[in-house]
């Protein structure tokens, strides 16, 4: 870790050299560790120290981007050359909008002094503590733990200066039996807040409830969806209908849907990377502060989120929901996706089910096969149950589903108030935030073997 | 940068680990994305540092930095002892590794055109042309190009006496239109879809790829596609052709053989495999006319390299020999298991990933087939072009992929368009059911820049060659 006025120092004096109409400078510098186990013991254990500075230049409406991983100020002055040189050798883009302004960002803790002095012993008895739990019910179990400390900076020529520390740490189990496997996971910027007792006592309790599962024949039935399996189907809707590319390309299921009833009404799906309980963070990669943006709520489409370029392509203003200069080429993207909860406990959903399937989760998914219509397929995996009479029978192999989401999502019997934030593809500043959802009904297409 | 890794090496040996490597990686990556008439953006990017791995007492540490002065250097390999140390803590047998000689050697890619030395310009121009043909339909709503190129320089020593120094090219590109007609949103890709075809080749690569040329087709295919039926919900017989044949292969033959996902350490995030030890030199795998080899060492595939990132030479390892499964992708770690050496297939994701197994060019041997010859011999069936969406099992069983066209096969001729098509089956049923592959004159090398594994996750460079092939029976049409 730099610190705050160590980086400014540094990066304003490159600034300061830039001949560029407008010169932005990204920083994103962390150290991370992360131990990984299987068949009960650690296997892979591996620390990273990085940092990578992000250079966009500006003449006019051209723009060059070049970044480096290396401090040294020769190199940071090269490649801010360099980010020039690329900007004059390419013709203007009339899309491009401009550097923003600066602005004010929302105060939030994001950094835990303890977390950040997490050491690979202190990752190494948390997996000790797992694989003991695990082993008393002869389980073997497979997971990893992560802790990291990064500092994240914006610093442009107009006047941008946002700084933020963060801390991260998460955790995922998943113990086996000869025929089952059961889950758990957790995420937060906080190591100590990670509930490793509730958690390996969950999992290693589903991993014997799934012990030789039955098969079930692929139909439409009843389901429960865990707040993992939820978190998956989001994390892939997010992916192709949230963004303001997709949606511009009208491939989103969102695109000419906007004012129209999507879903159930008891659905409401958001972004708000704000929200201190969840994995929070005050500003994008071109320095806007995030603002929270509903993509369904009360079952009406309502929008995406955006950053400058394609906010300007929509007629709107930026949603603070840019990517780096130079990972652009996709649009703006959520980072922190939630759905609202419900009312009724996760308990009292599997007691209102008659007949149906609990799932905690899902393997490899994808929406690509027709996004405009949020179909999505997918493997159930870690944890698949027949439930009758509110009560969980016997565990099942695994099933494929392959439905659209917002047709399943029309038929919403009930929504845990209870949620769980589950880590995502962009763990440093987000996480999802989901709850149990109980489907009248889903879509099994095919099942394993 | 040889004198500081090797003060490490000698660092570590004085502190009596049982084995250790450095590697120092430099990637520079160029990437260009046209759309929609102008240059959507343009950047290039410099990676640089060392990762340590390090075995004490029979456990693992890993260790990287960006920073490369003597002294982090330093405080990185002591780090990584302390965090074999940690792993250390859950009890298990010792790591031992399968013998290697420490090479001392170099390699690089033969190339012709240095694609860092060709003008922005230049390729502007290409992707700006090819965009310009593709929107030149109204119903094109967005078009847009890109290229990528890759130049990897790698130093590997090791307290065994390796120390190889590898200069590797990659090169690649593509492009996609998207056609929109109020209702309807379909995308057509050449020459593959996800950004195109990627090798280990200089800018004679992009040049050999007929931009222009298939432009039009592309734009054409698109707006017919609004048009086209859904694919029927049956069973059929499918041809697939290359680049989807290179999915179905990664996905359902190169993935399930790497052998450290089969002895369980990927269960934390990409499942185990069906192609466990037991099924070695037992399992029937696909029907008599399927070949399959793992080689690191195919001209101008994105998996072909010198060595691999434990030190160890590039080689052809035959996996399913005549329907039979006869051999896994290894490391040195895990060979052993299975009583053999390291067949070389450890890559890491730059010096901040450790390497772990990954595919190099797994491909299936050419059959005897023209492909005109194979459709006129399929009284009926469907034929899947390009890949749109990929799913499979956490034992790499279940599988179901769509794709971006599809055209029914009626009496040897094609027909109408299908949209949306998927197909879906059981790994070993659906390679049993294979009773044509396309000969050598259809065989080509596609590139897979973005093949994800491991955690932190990774992103490896791999390739399959293939030809396209027939499979009878295949279920079809599932959709929603």
């Amino acid at each position: 870790m730099i610190g705050k006025e160590k980086l400014f120092k540094k990066l304003e004096g490159v600034l300061g050299r830039s001949k560029a109409d407008q010169t932005e400078i990204v920083y994103l510098g962390s150290e991370s560790g992360l131990t990984r186990y299987a068949n009960s013991h650690i296997h892979q254990n591996v620390f990273e120290d990085n940092h990578t500075m992000i250079f966009r230049s500006v003449v006019g409406k051209q723009v060059g981007v070049a970044s480096t991983n290396s401090l040294v100020t020769s190199d940071l002055h090269k490649t801010l050359a360099d980010s020039l040189e690329i900007a004059r050798k390419q013709p203007e883009n009339p899309g491009f909008p401009g550097l923003p302004g600066p602005a004010t960002y929302q105060e939030i803790n994001t950094f835990d002094e303890a977390t950040a002095k997490a050491t690979p012993k202190d990752r190494a008895k948390i997996v000790k503590k797992i694989v003991g739990v695990a082993g008393r019910k002869k389980f073997t179990v497979a997971g990893s733990c992560a802790t990291s400390r990064s500092e994240i900076a914006i610093l442009n020529s107009l006047g941008v200066r946002a700084y933020q520390p963060t801390t991260a740490a998460s955790v995922l189990m998943i113990p086996m039996s000869e025929t089952s496997s059961g889950y758990a996971s957790g995420t937060g910027r906080r190591f100590s807040d990670l509930d490793v007792d509730g958690m390996v006592a969950r999992s290693v309790m589903k991993c014997d409830l799934a012990q030789n599962p039955k098969e079930m024949k692929p139909g439409d039935y009843e389901v429960i969806l865990e707040p993992p399996a939820v978190a998956e189907m989001l994390e892939w809707l997010n992916y192709v209908s949230f963004g303001s590319k997709p949606f511009i390309q009208n491939m989103s299921f969102l695109s000419g849907n906007i004012g129209k009833s999507v879903t159930s009404d008891q659905i409401s799906i958001y972004d708000n990377a704000l929200d201190e309980k969840g994995v929070a963070f005050p500003f994008d990669f071109e320095g806007v502060p995030k603002k929270k943006v509903f993509f369904v709520q009360k079952g009406v489409a309502k929008g995406v989120v955006y950053d400058r370029a394609t906010g300007l392509k929509a007629g709107k203003k930026s949603t603070g929901h840019a990517v780096t200069a130079n990972n652009s080429d996709d649009g703006a993207f959520a980072t922190n996706i939630c759905m609202a909860p419900g009312k009724v406990s996760r308990d009292k959903m599997v007691s209102n089910m008659k007949r149906g399937i609990l799932v905690t989760r899902f393997h490899y998914l994808n929406g690509l096969i027709d996004p405009r219509n949020s179909v999505l397929t997918g493997m159930t995996r870690d944890g698949t149950f027949y439930v009758e009479d509110g009560e969980i029978k016997y565990g099942l192999k695994n099933l494929r589903f392959t439905d659209s989401a917002m047709r399943a999502l029309k038929t919403v019997i009930g929504i845990s108030r209870e949620r769980e934030q589950i880590e995502s593809w962009w763990s440093s500043v987000g996480c999802m935030t989901v709850p149990a959802i109980h489907l009248g009904s889903f879509k099994f297409t095919g099942k394993t073997g | 940068m040889r004198d500081k890794l090797k003060e490490c090496i000698k660092l570590l040996k004085a502190k009596g680990v049982d084995y250790a490597d450095c590697r120092f990686v430099r990637r520079e990556n160029e990437a260009l994305r046209v759309s929609d008439g102008h240059v959507d953006s343009l950047s290039r990017t410099l990676d640089v540092g060392v990762g340590i791995r390090v075995l004490s007492k029979g456990s693992w540490g890993f260790a990287s930095t960006a920073n490369v002065t003597a002294g982090d250097l330093k405080k990185t390999a002591n780090l990584a002892v302390q965090i074999a140390r940690a792993s250390a803590m859950t009890a298990h047998e010792p790591v031992v590794l399968a013998e290697q000689e420490p090479f001392v050697a170099s390699y690089q890619t033969p190339f012709k055109k240095d694609p860092f030395e060709v003008s922005s310009e230049t390729k502007i121009d290409l992707l700006m042309q090819s965009v310009e043909v593709l929107r030149a339909n109204a119903k094109i709503k967005t078009a847009e190009g890109g290229m990528r190129f890759f130049k990897t320089k790698k130093h590997f020593v090791s307290t065994e006496g390796a120390d190889i120094e590898q200069d590797l090219l990659e090169s690649g590109g593509g492009y996609h239109a998207v056609a929109f007609d109020g209702k309807e949103a379909q995308r057509r890709s050449y020459p593959n879809s996800f950004g195109g075809d990627f090798c280990t080749k200089g800018y004679e690569f992009i040049e050999s790829m007929d931009f222009l040329d298939n432009a039009e087709r592309v734009r054409e295919e698109a707006v017919a596609l609004l048009k086209a039926s859904p694919c029927p919900d049956t069973n059929t017989t499918i041809i697939i052709t290359g680049p989807q044949m290179a999915l179905q292969v990664h996905e359902s033959c190169g993935h399930p053989i790497e052998l450290d996902r089969v002895l369980g350490t990927e269960i934390s995030l990409a499942g185990g495999s069906f192609m466990t030890v037991d099924k070695l030199n037992k399992l029937k795998y696909g029907s008599d006319i399927v070949n399959i080899n793992a080689d690191a060492t195919t001209p101008g595939g994105l998996g072909t390299f010198g060595y691999d990132d434990e030190g160890v030479k590039a080689q052809r390892t035959p996996i399913i020999k005549k329907r039979k499964f006869v051999g896994y992708m290894t490391s040195r770690e895990t060979a052993p298991i299975i009583g053999k050496k390291s067949n070389g297939t450890m890559r890491a994701d730059g010096w901040n990933r450790v390497p772990i197994i990954r595919m190099t060019n797994v491909n299936l041997e050419p059959g005897t087939w023209e492909l005109d010859d194979l459709i006129a011999d399929t009284k009926q069936g469907i034929l899947f072009d390009l890949n749109k969406s990929w799913s499979i099992d956490d034992l790499r069983l279940n599988f179901q992929f769509g794709v971006e066209a599809a055209w029914e096969i009626k009496n040897g001729v094609l027909g109408r368009m299908y949209k949306n098509a998927t197909y879906t089956g059981i790994t070993p049923e659906f390679w049993n059911s294979c009773d044509a592959i396309c000969n050598r004159n259809h065989w080509r090398v596609w590139g897979v820049p973005n093949c994800g594994k491991g955690e932190p996750m990774q992103s490896a460079h791999v390739a399959h060659g293939v030809a396209p092939a027939r499979f009878r029976n295949v279920k079809v049409g599932v959709s929603k």
